[in-house]
C-alpha cells in the first residue's frame, strides 16, 4: 500500500481532473516504454518491458506434450505470473500469491479466448505437430521485477514482445504409425517464427473521480474507484475484459471506457511494433 | 507398449468429444435447438430459497437448472487477531466445490479464482462502513456444477447477505451469456460452456443501474458487446425482482 497524506491525495485527484497528472502526463498518455528482447537465453523467447518504474520480464518456453482429448487439434498454452518479494515487501508469502493469481487469470482470459479455443490471441492450431498425438505446450511465465502500477498492461506487452521473439524448433515426424506415439526429431538449427499479429494488448483504464486515466502509477492506483482492463487486437476487436475495484459503474460508462480503451490500444500497438523492430535490430 | 491407457475411461472421452463436435457444428448454424429446449434468450427457471442452514446468520439456496449452490453468511463477527485495525468492515468470500459437483471427480477445484471474483462482485454492494472492525464471512458451496456457476453463486450470495441483514446498497444479480459464432446464448449450461467461443458475465445492482463486475473472454465486436450487455442487464433486473419476492416471502412467513 502506498502511504499518502490527505494533501497528496488531493493533489493527485485534482491533477487528474485538470488533465495534468503529477508526472506531467495527460490522462490518456502512457509512460515511456522501453523494450528489450532475448534477455533469457535458456527460453525460446523472452522480453523485458519497462513502463516508467514498472519492470517486468516475460519468458516463453515450448515443450513437447500431448494435446488434450477434448481438443485434439490444438496445442496448449499456460500462463503464470510470479510477483517476487524483491519488487515489494508486500509480495512476500500470501500477499504476492493473491496478486499473482489475479494477474494470471486476467492474462489467461485476455489471451486464450473462449473454451472452444476460438478467439485466442495465440493461434493454438499452429502449435500442433501430429493431430491428437504431439503438440507444443507453451509455458508463458511473467515475472514482476519492480512494481509501480499498471502491471497487467506491462505484462501483456511483455508477452506480446516475447512471442514475437520466440523461435519454435522445427519438428520432423519420423514414424507415422496410426496408433502409437510417433517419433519426432526436434531440430536445433531451424526455428519457426510465431505469427503474433493477432496477439492483443491490454489497456487498463483507471477511474479516478469522474475521469479515467491510462497507465496509472501505484500512487494513482491507490486513488481509483474502479478499473477496467480491456484487451484489444490489431483489428480493434475486444478479446477480453476484466473489472477491478469495488465501486459500481453505469453500463453506459463501461461502454464509453471500452471505446476509449479501443482507440488508445491502437496507439500502443503502433508504439510496441516500432519498439519490437528496434529491439530486434539492436540484438542482431 | 505405449498403448496401455493411463486411466480407465478412454471411451467416455471419445464419446464426449463426439458430442462436442456435434454441438460445435450445430452452433455454427443460425438456428439450432438447445439441449434443454430453451430459446436463445431464455434463462433457466430460477429456484431460490432463503434460510437453507440453521447455524448461519443468513443463508440461501439457489437452483438454476442443474446448477445447485448453497451460500451461508456468518457475522459480522470480530476480525481475526492478526488483522490490523480497520474503520470499515471486511468481506471474506470463499467458494468451494463438492468433489461430486462435476462429471469428473474433483474437477471443480480448478476454479480457484471464483473466491476473488465473488468478492469483487459483492464488495461494491455491501456497505462496509456499517460494520467497522468486524468481518462478514460468505461461504459458497457448489453442490452441482451445471453451467453458469459463478453468476448463480453471486446472486445466491447476495440473497444470503440480505437474509443475514447485512446492509447493502442493492441486491446483486448476475447473468452470463455465451457466444457461438454469430449467436448469443443466455444462461449457458455446462455442455454449452465447454464449447463456447466466448463468454460475458455481468454482475450488477439493477435498482442503481451499476455494474459491479464484468468479465469477457473471446473475441467480440463492439456492437456485439453492446447487445450482450443489454441482454444481461435486462435479465439481471428480472432476476433481481425474483430475488426480492423470495426475500419478501420469507419475511412474511417469519412475521
Amino acid at each position: 500500500m502506498v502511504g499518502l497524506s490527505e494533501g497528496e491525495k488531493h493533489f493527485i485527484r485534482g491533477g487528474i481532473a485538470q488533465d495534468l497528472r503529477s508526472d506531467g502526463r495527460k490522462r490518456l498518455q502512457f509512460r515511456s516504454i522501453s523494450v528489450e528482447t532475448g534477455v533469457i537465453p535458456q527460453a525460446n523467447g523472452s522480453a523485458r518491458v519497462r513502463l516508467g518504474a514498472t519492470d517486468v520480464i516475460a519468458s516463453i518456453k515450448a515443450e513437447l506434450g500431448k494435446p488434450s482429448i477434448l481438443r485434439p487439434d490444438k496445442g496448449k498454452v499456460s500462463i503464470f505470473v510470479d510477483c517476487s518479494p524483491t519488487a515489494a515487501p508486500m509480495f512476500e508469502g500470501r500477499g504476492g500469491e493473491e496478486l499473482s493469481n489475479d494477474l494470471s487469470v486476467a492474462l489467461q482470459r485476455c489471451l486464450l479466448g473462449g473454451t472452444s479455443g476460438a478467439g485466442a490471441g495465440i493461434d493454438l492450431s499452429s502449435l500442433i505437430i501430429v493431430d491428437g498425438k504431439v503438440c507444443w505446450d507453451l509455458y508463458i511465465d511473467g515475472l514482476v521485477i519492480s512494481s509501480d502500477g499498471n502491471l497487467l498492461d506491462a505484462l501483456a506487452a511483455a508477452i506480446k514482445v516475447a512471442l514475437s521473439n520466440t523461435g519454435i524448433p522445427k519438428v520432423s515426424v519420423l514414424g507415422a504409425s496410426s496408433d502409437e506415439q510417433p517419433d519426432v526429431d526436434v531440430s536445433d538449427e531451424e526455428f519457426l517464427q510465431f505469427d503474433t499479429s493477432g496477439v492483443p494488448v491490454i489497456v487498463t483504464l483507471t477511474k479516478v473521480g469522474r475521469h479515467y486515466i491510462v497507465d496509472a502509477t501505484s500512487e494513482e492506483e491507490s486513488q481509483m474507484s474502479s478499473a477496467i482492463s480491456v484487451s484489444v487486437n490489431r483489428r480493434g476487436q475486444i478479446c477480453g475484459l476484466t473489472k477491478r475495484g469495488g465501486a459500481g459503474l453505469d453500463p453506459s460508462v463501461v461502454l464509453d471506457m471500452i471505446s476509449v480503451a479501443n482507440s488508445v490500444s491502437q496507439q500502443l500497438i503502433t508504439v510496441l511494433d516500432s519498439e519490437i523492430a528496434a529491439a530486434e535490430a539492436s540484438e542482431e | 507398449m505405449a498403448t496401455t491407457p493411463m486411466t480407465y475411461s478412454p471411451s467416455q472421452g471419445a464419446e464426449r468429444r463426439q458430442k462436442q463436435q456435434q454441438m460445435r457444428r450445430m452452433s455454427q448454424e443460425l438456428d439450432w435447438k438447445r439441449s434443454d429446449g430453451r430459446s436463445f434468450h431464455q434463462c433457466r427457471p430460477a429456484c431460490l430459497q432463503t434460510g437453507a442452514t440453521n447455524a448461519a446468520s443468513g443463508s440461501a439456496y439457489a437452483e438454476f437448472g442443474a446448477t445447485k449452490v448453497i451460500v451461508s453468511v456468518f457475522g459480522p463477527r470480530e476480525s481475526k487477531k492478526a488483522m490490523m485495525y480497520s474503520d470499515i468492515g471486511r468481506l471474506n468470500c470463499n467458494v468451494s466445490f463438492t468433489t461430486f459437483a462435476t462429471p469428473i471427480r474433483g474437477q471443480g477445484s480448478d476454479n480457484k479464482e471464483y473466491s476473488a471474483m465473488l468478492h469483487k462482485a459483492l464488495e461494491g454492494a455491501v456497505i462496509l462502513e456499517s460494520f467497522p472492525k468486524t468481518t462478514v464471512d460468505v461461504f459458497a458451496l457448489v453442490l452441482e456444477s451445471g453451467g453458469g456457476d459463478l453468476p448463480v453463486i453471486i446472486s445466491c450470495a447476495s440473497l444470503a447477505l440480505a437474509d443475514a441483514g447485512i446492509m447493502m446498497y442493492d441486491l446483486v444479480s448476475s447473468v452470463s451469456v455465451s457466444c457461438f459464432g454469430k449467436n448469443i446464448v443466455i444462461d449457458p449450461t455446462a455442455e454449452e460452456e465447454a464449447c463456447q467461443d466466448g463468454s460475458l458475465m455481468i454482475a450488477c445492482m439493477p435498482a442503481r443501474n451499476e455494474v459491479t463486475q464484468l468479465t469477457l473472454t473471446g473475441q467480440w465486436s463492439t456492437a456485439k458487446t453492446n447487445e450482450a450487455m443489454e441482454l444481461c442487464m435486462d435479465a439481471c433486473s428480472k432476476l433481481a425482482s425474483i430475488m426480492r419476492s423470495c426475500l419478501k416471502k420469507s419475511a412474511n412467513l417469519s412475521s
